[in-house]
């Protein structure tokens, strides 16, 4: 850099257009390299993707091809009808989003108080948070399933919605409480001023104020809670039409055991959703992140 | 991120919780605990669920270790430590151990190392496309283990195939490989896939990371005529490190927890080639492999689980020591 | 607090609750029963049998419109962790099928299951063959618990595929694909089939993940040498009442075969990285000549067409194996629930699951053998390689069952040991042992002496037990055994 800025200077507009024709060429070979990267990364995917469409047959003579050897849609409606997906689907979205809100709730309140204000035993509490994160997860389902019996929650959604969202909760109040504390005590002032009290400070002016904060944990949850098998498995054990996809899929997978081509339009069928949502929610979720590290 | 101390908030002394009222209160605990009534409110629903769901669960099962207990109603063959002495003492827990470590020591690093450098890329604001090619290496992590275990399973069957007729073709072997026959070759898949469907996450948090250093430090530097190398050892690592740091520790803790992929694509096998710790323990919670109908000791797994996260924790704390002496002694070199 | 921020708060926890509340609770129930039904709670986690299942809910419901079944089928492996659960919280089914663990007895003490005494007067268990009912088996304590349900076959096969057979010319006079007796049979064709093919198929394959299906050669083939334990998972060896994995030569023999046929290229050789449904299918496609499964095997191939295989069981070293496939006389797979309000109802569905008529259908479903020989006999059975399964019956027979002799047996756990035999077996397969005589000793020595500690903590414990307990002098495995109680 520091030579070509000199030689610049000797003799500019050649130079010049060298320079930009290396920056385009440096410029094309990374996008060739991220395409390339991007597309073996995403290889499992197209193959999937791909194989959802073959013929029984065409899927062992295609080997890794991901070319389907025509379109073959009975694999989809076949997976469609096999799995009641239909129904699991409609739980696993309930599921998803109860536990998402559940989770922004308790740790966006939580990482709040946490981050701004000052209680007796605030450090004693973050500091049974952090141990928590730590502590082995031995073999916990069954003192768990003997609370949610306690509450009389077995065999409802709400188990499974509570019980899901407990697991990632430490991780998500860190992030808020990240993103909290690197705000402007202004913001809060200015709030005072205007006669907000606490909870209209909290409600009214900081959670909106940490949207991107709230699609990064959202999705977060969303993700763990969309592909979580063994919680919902046990919750709804002897209610089989509470299922969530992935314990659909996991029975599915049992009873296609050799109808490859199903599992795939299957597997196609369970993850269209939740790549969406990451989609919609991408580009906020960076920036949330980076408020969190900030401090 | 606070547990290293690398973001810890500016101390609040009068947040709005006491603020709120008129005048900060200066005497007795009383006073204190009732000025901050609102923030206990906040903090209780976390709190509720973390005692109810998470604390209690893990100590209710931590009275397991000292029974043998298949799980049935309630343990009742009190056997003291013996279980931790037979963990301890059993040479394929050690070694399931040491394939756990092998993993995190090979997927850490590589992972990290590829995230890293496609953050930097991908982080440049004049790349076009930047969100898409983020969105290609993220996707992986919002697939389910289950359907990744499906997938790669039926991947290597054609692939070991596939890839047999490649390499016989071009005489590199003399006879196919049984790819997950092999305990080192097995273990590798494992390793190049744990790199694949976990990357997307550590990629995001340094393209965060990054994001956090202003723009005018590098424009500062350019102006100094630093070039990309010296910026990024003289500006992106020192100004990256309390969140790179927090990156690695997560990236260990997740690590060491492998289990799902394992499970689904060798379960431990073979002849625990590849059993790593969660592996070993879920076989003593819920019996053996298939062939064997064996008789599940939940008080043993339990133990197992403890024991090894005594283990984490220990090296946890080694972990931190190392990198304070490291920060005393640079900070030492430098005055 | 301020009126605004209490709205904005009830608001937030609202949104979160009214609209999901409905489809949350799982109260909601869609199905509308008329009055005066009665429900029945069902548990089972059947797989290829659930057509059959299916077909006996509808029709049992037709002849006894009052009664519903709900039918919940459960993830396989997670079975026994399911039932526990159930059981622990009030939810258990009112039929369900007894999970593998913990130990039957164990249910019983603990008060699963309902004691069928009522229902199962000695003029019902009378329409089942005699000597079917112990202690050990389906009772406890001498009061009935289950019934036996399914026939006895020898639950492995040898499958071969006749297109590759006689494409590498291993045929009958009259051009049909010929069975392998023998295990030098086996490896004859192995080896013509791996040769003709030039490369393209193999003459053996398996698939072993996770685990499972290398402990079946095993079983297979070392009955036919004369080891009546065979890779020892029911029961030991009853003459000695030990495991001889080390001491019984059969067992090192055949695997000495095994790894010479790896060694010369005649096995599929990504055996170790794939499962059992792929290798199935890899031999559905001609990729290997033969393979070991069970009947479960059929129903795939058949729902695909193929029928282009036969079977055979038990090859040995001599043309005549030397022993057989054994199970305890009767069975159990189905129970009541002990805490069911709905008794009545459950003892219907289970009394015709337990019929001949049920039986018959089971047959004819080809998903196994009944324990009515009437419902096999009548059975119409349209699939050739079905047909050669059924007439394999006459290599299972009853074996001694500890238990019996002596009810004490039944409060002895045996620990697991680690590694077992699947494990030694894949560490031998893949290299990563290298000493076969060392591993199977010690295998053996692990497994007898977990059997004696067991027998030493039920002793401490007041069980009236010994290791004699498992040796039956009197037992010749050619024949069926009759089991005397105590």
């Amino acid at each position: 850099m520091a030579l070509l800025v000199s030689s610049s200077r000797r003799d500019r507009t050649p130079a010049r257009r060298r320079a930009a024709v290396r920056r385009t060429a440096g410029r094309s070979l990374i996008h060739l390299l991220l395409l390339v990267g991007g597309l073996l990364w995403l290889f499992p995917f197209l193959w999937t993707l791909g194989s959802s469409f073959k013929s029984a047959d065409g899927f062992f003579s295609r080997g890794l091809n991901p070319f389907p050897d025509g379109v073959h849609l009975s694999n989809y409606s076949g997976a469609w009808k096999g799995a009641s997906f239909g129904t699991y689907f409609v739980n696993t979205v309930l599921v998803a989003g109860g536990s998402v809100v559940l989770t922004l709730l308790a740790t966006s309140m939580a990482g709040y108080v946490l981050a701004r204000t000052d209680f007796p035993g605030r450090k004693a509490c973050i500091g049974l948070i952090s141990v928590t994160l730590f502590l082995p997860h031995g073999y916990t389902i069954i003192p768990v399933f003997d609370i949610v019996r306690g509450l009389h929650l077995l065999n409802t959604l709400w188990a499974v919605i509570i019980v899901q969202s407990s697991s990632s909760l430490v991780f998500a109040t860190f992030l808020f409480m990240g993103y909290f504390s690197t705000m402007d005590r202004e913001i809060e002032d200015a709030a005072k001023v205007d006669g907000a009290g606490f909870h209209q400070t909290f409600w009214r002016v900081m959670l909106p104020l940490s949207g991107p904060m709230l699609a990064t944990v959202g999705l977060f949850t969303c993700i763990s809670a969309w592909n979580s098998f063994f919680v919902p498995l046990v919750f709804t054990l002897s209610k089989p039409e509470l299922r969530t996809l992935p314990v659909g899929m996991y029975s599915f997978v049992g009873q296609n055991s050799t109808d490859w081509t199903f599992l795939c339009a299957g597997s196609v069928i369970s993850l269209v959703p939740i790549v969406a949502v990451f989609l919609l929610l991408q580009r906020y979720f960076v920036n949330g992140l980076a408020g969190a590290v900030k401090g | 991120m606070q547990l290293l101390d690398t973001a810890t908030p500016k101390p609040p002394t009068d947040g709005l919780g006491a603020a709120h009222r008129a005048a900060p209160p200066k005497n007795g605990r009383w006073r204190r605990l009732v000025a901050g009534r609102l923030s206990y409110l906040y903090l209780a629903p976390l709190m509720v669920l973390l005692l109810l769901f998470v604390v209690y669960p893990i100590f209710g099962s931590l009275a397991y270790t000292f029974y043998r207990w298949n799980g049935i109603g309630s343990p009742g063959d009190f056997v003291g430590l013996d279980n931790f002495r037979q963990i301890a003492h059993d040479s394929i827990f050690w070694r399931a151990v040491s394939h756990t470590f092998v993993y995190s020591i090979v997927v850490v690093p590589v992972q990290l190392a590829i995230a890293l450098v496609l953050a930097l890329v991908l982080n440049d604001r004049k790349l076009r496309f930047s969100a898409f090619y983020r969105t290609l290496f993220f996707l992986p992590v919002v697939t389910s283990p289950a359907v990744v275990g499906v997938v790669v399973q039926l991947m290597l069957s054609n692939f070991g195939d596939t890839l047999n007729g490649w390499l016989l073709d071009a005489h590199l072997i003399g006879r196919p490989v049984d790819w997950l026959g092999n305990p080192r070759i097995a273990l590798g898949i494992i390793i190049v896939v744990g790199i694949w469907q976990t990357l997307g996450y550590n990629l995001v948090y340094f393209l965060a990371g990054l994001q956090t250093i202003p723009e005018e430090v590098y424009e500062a530097a350019k102006i100094d005529g630093a070039g990309h190398v010296r910026t990024f050892v003289n500006i992106t690592v020192p100004l990256l490190r309390p969140v790179g740091l927090m990156i690695v520790i997560l990236a260990f803790i997740g690590s060491f927890q492998v289990f799902d992929l394992v499970q689904v694509l060798t379960g431990g096998g073979p002849y625990f080639g590849t059993e790593v710790v969660n592996t070993y323990i879920y076989h003593l919670a819920f019996g053996g492999n298939q062939a064997a109908a064996t008789e599940p000791n939940v008080g043993l797994a339990s133990a197992a689980s403890f024991f090894y996260g005594l283990l984490l924790i220990g090296f946890s704390v080694l972990q931190v020591l190392i990198f304070r002496s490291l920060a005393k002694r640079r900070a030492a070199g430098r005055a | 607090m301020s009126p605004l921020s209490r709205r904005g708060f009830l608001a937030a926890s609202a949104a979160g609750g009214t609209a999901l509340a409905t489809a949350l609770s799982g109260c909601s129930s869609s199905s509308s029963t008329p009055p005066g039904t009665t429900t029945i709670k069902h548990w089972d986690w059947y797989v290829s049998q659930e057509p059959w299942l299916k077909n006996e809910i509808q029709l049992f419901q037709k002849a006894h419109p009052k009664i519903r079944i709900k039918r919940t089928v459960q993830v396989s492996d997670r079975y026994p962790d399911l039932i526990n659960l159930a059981f622990r919280g009030g939810e258990a089914p009112d039929m369900l099928m007894i999970p593998s663990s913990p130990k039957f007895e164990e249910q019983v003490a603990d008060g699963w299951l309902r004691p069928l005494d009522g229902f199962a007067t000695p003029q019902w268990r009378g329409r089942f063959p005699a000597g079917n009912f112990f202690n050990g088996v389906d009772m406890v304590e001498n009061k009935v618990y289950s019934a036996p349900f399914g026939g006895n076959a020898p639950w492995l096969q040898l499958y071969i595929h006749n297109g590759l057979f006689k494409q590498a010319g291993i045929t009958n006079p009259d051009g049909s694909a010929r069975l392998p007796r023998t295990w030098d049979d086996v490896t004859a064709a192995a080896e013509a089939i791996t040769s003709k093919s030039g490369g393209r198929s193999y003459g053996l394959g398996f698939g072993n993940v996770p685990n499972v299906s290398l402990p079946w050669w095993v079983e297979l083939f070392v009955r036919g040498a004369g080891s009546p334990a065979g890779y020892g998972v029911d029961g030991l060896d009853y003459r000695v009442g030990k495991w001889t994995f080390g001491s019984d030569r059969n067992y090192a023999d055949f695997l000495e075969l095994l790894l010479e046929w790896k060694k010369k290229g005649y096995i599929y050789p990504s055996s170790m990285s794939i499962g059992d449904e792929q290798a199935r299918a890899f031999f559905e496609r001609g990729k290997f000549g033969m393979i070991v499964g069970g009947v479960w095997n059929q129903t795939t191939w058949t729902q695909h067409h193929f029928t282009d295989y036969s079977l055979t069981t038990l090859p040995s070293p001599t043309a005549t194996p030397k022993a057989f496939f054994y199970y305890p006389p009767g069975g159990r797979v189905w129970a009541l629930s002990q805490h069911s309000k709905v008794s009545d109802a459950a003892w219907q569905w289970f009394d015709w699951l337990h019929g001949p008529a049920a039986g018959q259908r089971w047959v004819e479903a080809g998903q196994g053998l009944s324990i009515f020989p009437e419902a096999n006999q009548r059975a119409r059975i349209n699939s050739q390689a079905f047909r050669a399964f059924v007439d394999l019956r006459k290599y299972a027979m009853p074996w001694p069952v500890p238990a019996i002799r002596n009810p004490d047996v039944s409060k002895v756990v045996v620990p697991a040991v680690t590694p077992d035999l699947p494990d030694v077996l894949t560490g031998l397969y893949t290299g990563q042992l290298k000493d076969m005589g060392a591993a199977l000793s010690d295998l053996e020595d692990r497994r007898n002496k977990a059997l004696a500690d067991g027998v030493k903590e039920a002793r401490a414990k007041g069980a009236k037990v010994s290791l004699s307990d498992w040796v039956f002098t009197d037992w010749d495995p050619t024949r069926p055994y009759q089991n005397k109680p105590a």
